[in-house]
């Protein structure tokens, strides 16, 4: 039983991190119909940015996190006026090998800025080991970054709910050609969306420089597996990412620990298509009125 | 000066020209009705206006201004509100956020409450449904909703497009009815339609569009009586 809760742990804490990449893709693909395959890459920029703040100016946590995501929204803003907006009209395999490309120029361009090999961000946060009940151990900074993950998620939740512009960003969702029409500049929505979704997988790129070493390639296999937890969640929705990222986190800790570690993204994948097939949309998903 | 001035407007689908040079006024406070048969341009003309679309040549005033190097999301501070064809409500989001979201260039709360509660008091539908689903509405209730979401920009000139489309006839009525009330309180309002028989009943004057040009004008009274427009837009549709 310990065991199982010390898992969970550890599901919930990589999880938390899918989950701040996913919520990204889904919301950029939500109000635009794009799949920017350059985010995984926007993750790793985050991290790196976070790592050079951590080691040159030895800031607090707190201000590296925020001082990250603020930077890292205004590359994803950059990225999406340079990159994207003359293509929003185009066919959707432009923009899709658009990302690519620019998914590959940032992985050379941190290539070259820092060198190809792997980095450790200097650890900031206590690593006390708090004795919860039973046995169960816990570090203090697992703790503190699934609690800031979790609290990023509710802020985005009460953002897009609650708030004019959230209601906007889901206006544009779900109907992008009538927005205007309200007096609300798109392009504005848009950017604002890609601001938010690159903040919060900044976030996720320091939060797992904090446990892992982090190099220029990593956005690829963590940026696909999130893109996945989104489309198993139900890609456009904001609680299917959340959802899909932690159903994908959990089958790959427990496949770990109780199976093999080779057999942790088959079995991942495969069980991911089952779900698939059962929704289709995703879980959380509807069948989009729009053809892309 | 009128309100809202179409000189020789001229717009084209790539190749294909949608306007050849037509012209249009309206006045303060005037009601208008453009009539045509389908595919005539009276959609082209609207997203012009809206500049949704692009223009090839000729002017489009406003109050005596040129709007033609604004895009469409500055048009609406303008005071000009488009009700599109097929209503274009935001289906996931709830009626009170559709509402709320088009009161997005009216920045005195207010007048936002206000506007709010006018809407409610002419369509008390709207308010019995305020947290449900734009696009679990029926069609008439959709049809409500967009007039009402024209309502909260505020306008001076409210375009609509077709709302008589796909609503029974007592629907038709009711929200005619409407639009003749939103016009007396003071807003203008260029109106798209083809049932031409409802449109002029509540219009001062009428334009009659074919084939992107306009064929013919006046008050709505002599259109009414015109033995064209009879032929080709009472009764049955001949065209
Ligand atoms: N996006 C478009 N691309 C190409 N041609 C278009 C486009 N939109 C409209 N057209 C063409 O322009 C002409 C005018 O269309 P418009 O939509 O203005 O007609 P309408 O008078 O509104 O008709 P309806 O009553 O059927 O709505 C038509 O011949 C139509 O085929
Ligand atoms: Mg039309």
């Amino acid at each position: 039983m310990e065991i199982i809760i010390q898992q969970l742990i550890n599901a919930v804490q990589l999880g938390a991190v899918y989950a701040l990449i996913a919520l990204g893709y889904s919301m950029v693909y939500g109000i635009i119909r794009l799949i920017n395959f350059a985010h995984g890459d926007i993750f790793m920029v985050g991290a790196f940015i976070g790592f050079l703040l951590a080691v040159k100016f030895k800031l607090p946590f707190v201000f590296i996190l925020l001082l990250t995501m603020f930077l890292t929204a205004l590359l994803g803003i950059a990225i999406e006026r340079i990159a994207y907006h003359k293509l929003r009209n185009a066919h959707r395999m432009s923009l899709v090998i658009t990302a690519l490309g620019v998914g590959t120029f940032l992985e050379n361009l941190v290539r070259l800025a820092v060198g190809p090999q792997t980095r450790q961000i200097p650890a900031q946060l206590s690593n006390n080991i708090l004795h919860l009940t039973n046995g169960i151990v816990v570090t203090e900074d697992k703790l503190l970054i699934i609690g800031i993950s979790i609290m990023l998620m509710i802020v985005l939740w009460l953002f897009v709910n609650k708030t004019l512009i959230g209601k906007a960003m889901r206006a544009v969702a779900d109907n992008i050609d009538v927005v205007p029409l309200m007096g609300i500049n798109v392009d504005m929505i848009v950017s604002v969306t890609f601001a938010i979704g690159s903040a919060l997988a900044a976030a996720g790129g320091i939060f797992f420089g904090q446990s892992y070493s982090i190099e220029p390639y990593m956005g690829i296999d963590l940026g696909w597996k999130a893109f996945i937890a989104a489309v198993v969640g139900g890609i456009g929705s904001i609680e299917g990412a959340v959802v899909g990222s932690f159903i994908l986190a959990g089958i790959e800790v427990f496949t770990v620990a109780y199976l093999s570690s080779n057999l942790k993204n088959g079995i991942a994948f495969a069980l991911l298509i089952i779900l698939l097939v059962i929704w289709p949309y995703g879980i959380m998903g509807k069948p989009s009125l729009k053809k892309v | 000066m009128s309100l809202l001035e179409l000189n020789n407007l001229t717009v084209s689908y790539g190749p294909i020209k949608a306007l050849h040079g037509i012209t249009i006024r309206v006045e303060e406070g005037e009601l208008v009705s453009l009539l045509g048969a389908n595919g005539a341009g009276k959609s082209t003309t609207l997203r012009s206006i809206s500049r949704l679309i692009p223009i090839l040549e000729g002017d489009i005033l406003f109050n005596g201004k040129s709007i033609l190097n604004l895009t469409a999301y500055q048009i609406v501070s303008l005071g000009i509100s488009h009700v599109p064809e097929g209503r274009g409500i935001f289906p996931s989001l709830t009626v009170m956020e559709n509402l709320e979201l088009s009161s997005w260039t009216v920045k005195d709360k207010k007048k936002i409450k206000h506007n709010l509660s006018r809407i409610f008091s002419i369509f008390p539908r709207l308010e019995e449904r305020k947290n449900q689903l734009a696009g679990t509405l029926s069609g008439g209730e959709q049809q409500m909703l967009a007039v009402g979401r024209a309502m909260m920009t505020d306008c001076r000139l409210m375009l609509l497009d077709e709302p008589s489309m796909g609503l029974s006839p007592l629907l038709v009525k009711e929200v005619f009815k409407v639009l003749k009330e939103i016009n007396n309180s003071g807003t203008t309002i260029l109106l798209v339609e083809q049932n031409a028989n409802m449109a002029l009943k509540i219009a001062d004057r009428g334009y009659v569009i074919e084939n992107g040009r306009i064929a013919l004008e006046g008050p709505a009274e002599h259109l009414m009586q015109d033995k064209r427009v009879k032929e080709a837009y009472f009764g049955k549709e001949k065209k």
